[in-house]
């Protein structure tokens, strides 16, 4: 009977100790990604900035500007990129809606972000588009890998449609969770108009020929959760401009937008929870079940072993009832 | 030779039960009906 229990412990022991390896380098890197029909919302805001009034065409200080971001994941869409792709794939619809002080809208750019769900490279395929610009990302967007590590990653700017480095600045503790800060600077760049223009009649096209151009620089500040990837507070301090052409007033260039944009507190504090509980699942995989598991599995095998060795010492595997030997007589 | 037999036995179940689990992999929904905000949310 104890030998039986001792074989049934050896049996649990291999069980648990090959589940731990298994579980981190084989189940985490195919369970872990994002799912495809992910929905969130953000929003920023940039207090006392300054904002072109298109019909006076003068720039003016504001007291709030209000950025609102959504993604939502297309299921369909991922389904139908997968089936070229082979490999689980997320479609983000994105929409970055800017609203001036008055409520009224300042500016709508829609986007489309393709990504592997695993490792969140950049896949490309047919829609993949900013403000409907195709455009081809050569880096990350939104959110960082499931393990970040301590480097510089490429960053895709929807503004300037380029990907350059974001850098690593350093470790720091943001509201009690450790977190990677990152840095992005784009330096004055000629971007497009957007599609989508707050006055109307006014359109890209009627602004082009005027020989109006519109510039763009910013510094990117993101504080990214590494076990989860997920960036839990951004910044940005941002200034665009309209330069040269007629539109101007023989003016050389006229501020568009300048302000330093910030996360609104109830969307941190949400964020924050969030990726609090999101880093738990990820550290299950990672890190609490293949110990817990390894642990498990070398105290059952010292258990089997050690019930093995009471079984063989000597003594205790004679029957307790033997009889005693009979004398022998000459 | 019994001993061996109970450790290929762990390592088999523990080899199909993860590869059960992965290949059953996590399900992908629905794509919300929520729309593309153009207000700003009271609240997250």
């Amino acid at each position: 009977m104890r030998r039986k229990a001792g074989l049934v412990l050896l049996a649990l022991a291999v069980f648990f100790a090959a589940l731990s390896p298994l579980l981190r380098w084989y189940a985490f890197p195919r369970l872990a990604k994002v799912p495809p029909n992910q929905y969130q919302d953000m929003v920023l805001e940039a207090k006392g900035a300054t904002l072109l009034d298109y019909g006076t065409m003068q720039a003016r200080k504001v007291s709030k500007v209000t950025i609102v971001q959504t993604l939502k994941g297309n299921v369909e869409a991922s389904k139908k990129v997968e089936r070229t792709a082979g490999r689980d794939v997320v479609v983000w619809d994105g929409l970055s809606y800017v609203q001036g002080p008055d409520g009224k809208t300042v500016s709508e750019i829609p986007e489309r972000y393709i990504f592997d769900a695993h490792s969140q490279e950049p896949v490309h395929a047919t829609g993949e588009m900013v403000d409907g610009d195709p455009v081809r990302r050569d880096g990350i967007e939104f959110k960082w890998p499931f393990l970040t590590e301590k480097r510089d990653y490429e960053y895709f700017d929807a503004q300037a449609r380029a990907t350059s480095p974001i850098r690593y600045q350093g470790t720091q503790n943001f509201r009690g969770l450790t977190v990677y800060y990152f840095e992005q600077t784009v330096p004055w760049t000629k971007v497009p108009f957007p599609k989508s223009l707050p006055v109307e009649g006014i359109t890209p096209e009627s602004v082009a020929k005027t020989g109006t151009t519109r510039w763009y620089t910013t510094v990117r500040k993101f504080w990214v959760e590494p076990v989860t990837g997920a960036p839990v507070y951004g910044e940005e301090i941002h200034k665009e401009e309209l330069r040269g052409g007629t539109l101007l007033g023989g003016r050389d260039r006229v501020t568009a937008f300048a302000g330093h944009v910030k996360m609104r507190e109830d969307y941190i504090e949400h964020t924050v929870s969030l990726v609090k509980q999101n880093r738990t699942v990820v550290l299950l995989l990672t890190s609490y079940l293949p110990w817990g598991f390894l642990s498990l599995g070398i105290l059952l095998l010292v258990l089997s072993l050690y019930l093995e060795a009471r079984d063989r010492r000597p003594g205790r595997s004679a029957p307790a009832n033997a009889a005693e030997p009979e004398p022998v007589s000459a | 030779m019994r001993a061996l037999i109970a450790a290929a036995t762990g390592l088999a179940v523990a080899l199909a039960l993860v590869l059960a689990i992965t290949a059953m992999g996590l399900p992908d929904g629905r794509t919300s009906p929520k729309p593309l905000l153009t207000t700003v949310p009271a609240h997250p």
